[in-house]
């Protein structure tokens, strides 16, 4: 029987959302080629783990445990995930677009021959079970559709937030396998530093809530942590507020920072450049506060207030936590 | 020791993209052509490791003629010498036949010690290829490097890294391929003596015809879209309708005093009673 695996991906030893996700992507692909839905764990210590994969729809768990795959380096999981392949031979293997994945899947691509695309915001089976999946192209401004071409397996990863996680029982059979890790002599991991984050990573929150260059200066950020920690947003950035030196880099939206599509995105300040909506132009909601009526922003925006943002801000903040 | 940057010409930020007559591809003509903002970062990193150690730094892109332009901006920061392996049906190649064609060339080269690319392409919007090229050398990579730093007795570099939370410090031994994140350097401007200068510095065009494909896993179908293990259906261009619900002021286009907290509490209610978000 076919099968479509999905990666487990976790953060601290926890199942990040984002597998549950793709179970859910995993699920509809299901409903359509009858295959059996495997999640695989590639990891150190995978103890425990079967519970949540199976309520959000695995058939089956397979876990590749070994204690040198503690630190990530992505010539083993390479070689691991391309092992586990070659013996089972899936159909399909789906991930979520996390930056590891990004990492180590195009090497699992090239050792199994396979096909692979990134960043899918839509999975589908053709009539002929190929994968095809639709993905943003030139940023924000063009979607592809892209389908595989007589290719085993068709591996794609996903984007955070564009499935929702839904339970569904699945049986959750484990089925252990054993890879050994060639050592690496090539890579050596000197530091890792996990910095702990005070609000949701950008390119997997729901709401987030962006500053430009009309804050003034990086203290003033402080209105845009306020706003956003009221309704559990992220903060972000545009490429001006970052170039001023206002915040660092990894908060930048735009076409040269991170591509996100929240549910709602507030832009504060920001005027709307054609490279920040690249960056953002697909969220659902779009909010805009401006002081200048002609920002480009007000041209592409669900709902917005023309005001000063240092008198909105509080008092929208205050709005917000009402709501609570 | 030999450095060579692996860039692409993409279409620049501003650009406006539309479908082509056939819907699989991107309308070209009119378009305005720039170096891969990424890449700028790894040539600027590059140019600075030649410049502090003395090393030969090479340019090499895959693409149509007009790729051309793009190595001449990375040769105007400082680059030494160019490859640029030429395809006038680039767009038809996948990601594979890309890896494996640059990978043969540097490994053709024989002598390239660290590699450098942009960490992502943004017309693909994928830093997939230069991995794959990565993986075809046999070499380690760390990508969305935020800082470089070689010790060339060694033969090893020190990459810290953007990952998931956080960021790690990894080493690797020579030959290596790194990615670069916005934030590890501020890119030159390419002066004008440097422009007057790229056009006469080495440029060495490798017809995609000379290239033994056999011997690197490929088919001459494989590089064209008959071959691709990946193809592009159609291009749509997303149109979402925004609503524009603007609130403005009375009496002014900004709302001022009491407007403002009447604005927000509207604002608050069709966020949660209209868009159903909060």
């Amino acid at each position: 029987m076919s099968e479509i695996w999905v990666l487990v991906d976790t953060s601290q030893d926890k199942i990040r959302n984002v597998t549950y996700e793709v179970l859910s992507a995993a699920a509809k692909l299901k409903e359509k080629n009858g295959a059996t839905v495997a999640a695989v764990y590639v990891g150190h210590s995978g103890a425990g783990i079967e519970g949540d994969l199976s309520k959000y729809g695995a058939d089956k768990i397979y876990k590749i445990e070994n204690p040198s795959l503690k630190d990530f380096n992505p010539s083993s999981y390479a070689h691991v995930l391309s092992e586990v392949i070659n013996k089972h031979n899936p159909d399909i293997i789906l991930a979520g677009n996390t930056l590891q994945n990004q990492d180590f899947l195009p090497r699992v691509a090239s050792r199994t021959s396979a096909g692979l695309t990134l960043d899918a915001i839509d999975i589908d089976i053709s009539s002929s079970s190929t994968l095809q999946v639709k993905r943003y192209r030139y940023s924000g401004k063009s979607i592809s559709t892209i389908s595989y071409h007589d290719v085993k397996p068709m591996i794609a990863t996903v984007r955070p937030n564009a499935f929702k996680a839904v339970e569904n029982a699945g049986a959750g059979e484990a089925v252990n396998e054993s890879i050994d890790v060639p050592a690496d002599e090539s890579l050596k991991i000197l530091d890792t530093k996990i910095i702990p984050k005070e609000r949701p990573e950008l390119t997997e929150a729901d709401k987030i809530v962006s500053g430009g260059r009309g804050m003034g200066d990086g203290d003033s950020f402080k209105l845009i942590y306020d706003i956003a920690d009221s309704v559990g947003a992220a903060a972000g950035a545009s490429r001006a507020a970052v170039d001023s030196g206002f915040v660092p880099y990894e908060m930048q939206v735009g076409q040269t920072g991170k591509v996100v599509s929240p549910n709602l995105y507030v832009a504060v300040g920001i005027s709307g450049s054609v490279q920040h909506y690249a960056g953002m132009g697909s969220s659902k909601v779009i909010v805009a506060i401006n002081k200048d009526p002609d920002a480009p922003i007000f041209q592409k925006c669900d709902y917005g207030i023309c005001g000063d943002l240092f008198e909105v801000l509080p008092a929208l903040t205050e709005e917000f936590k009402k709501l609570g | 020791m030999k450095i060579l940057v692996i860039v692409r010409q993409t279409p620049d930020t501003e650009a406006k993209i539309q479908a082509n007559a056939s819907g699989n591809g991107i309308e070209t003509s009119d378009m305005k052509w720039i170096l891969n903002p990424f890449d700028e970062f790894a040539v600027e990193e590059a140019v600075q490791i030649k410049e502090a150690l003395g090393s030969e730094l090479v340019i090499l892109t895959v693409g149509p003629e007009r790729s051309v332009e793009a190595l001449r901006t990375a040769l105007a920061m400082g680059g030494d010498s160019s490859i640029h392996i030429r395809d006038e049906n680039f767009g038809d190649m996948d990601s594979f036949a890309l890896a494996k064609v640059i990978a043969s060339k540097i490994k053709s080269m024989g002598d390239v010690d660290l590699i450098l690319a942009g960490k992502k392409w943004i017309d693909e919007e994928s830093g997939q290829v230069v991995i794959q090229v990565a993986e075809e050398l046999g070499i380690p990579q760390a990508t969305l490097a935020t800082r470089v730093a070689v010790d060339e007795g060694a033969r090893k570099v020190k990459v810290q890294s953007e990952i998931e939370g956080g960021q790690r410090i990894v080493e690797l031994a020579f030959p290596a391929l790194i990615t670069c994140e916005r934030g590890l350097n501020e890119p030159r401007y390419a002066s004008l003596p440097g422009i007057m200068k790229a056009k006469k510095k080495p440029l060495e065009e490798v017809l995609i015809d000379s290239i033994n494909l056999e011997e690197i896993g490929l088919t001459q179908e494989g590089l064209g879209v008959g071959g691709s293990r990946m193809k592009v259906d159609n291009i749509d261009i997303p149109v979402i309708t925004r609503s524009l619900n603007i609130i403005k002021g009375e009496k002014a286009d900004t709302v001022e005093a009491e407007e403002v907290q009447k604005a927000s509490e509207n604002l608050a209610k069709l966020l949660r009673e209209e868009a159903k978000i909060l």
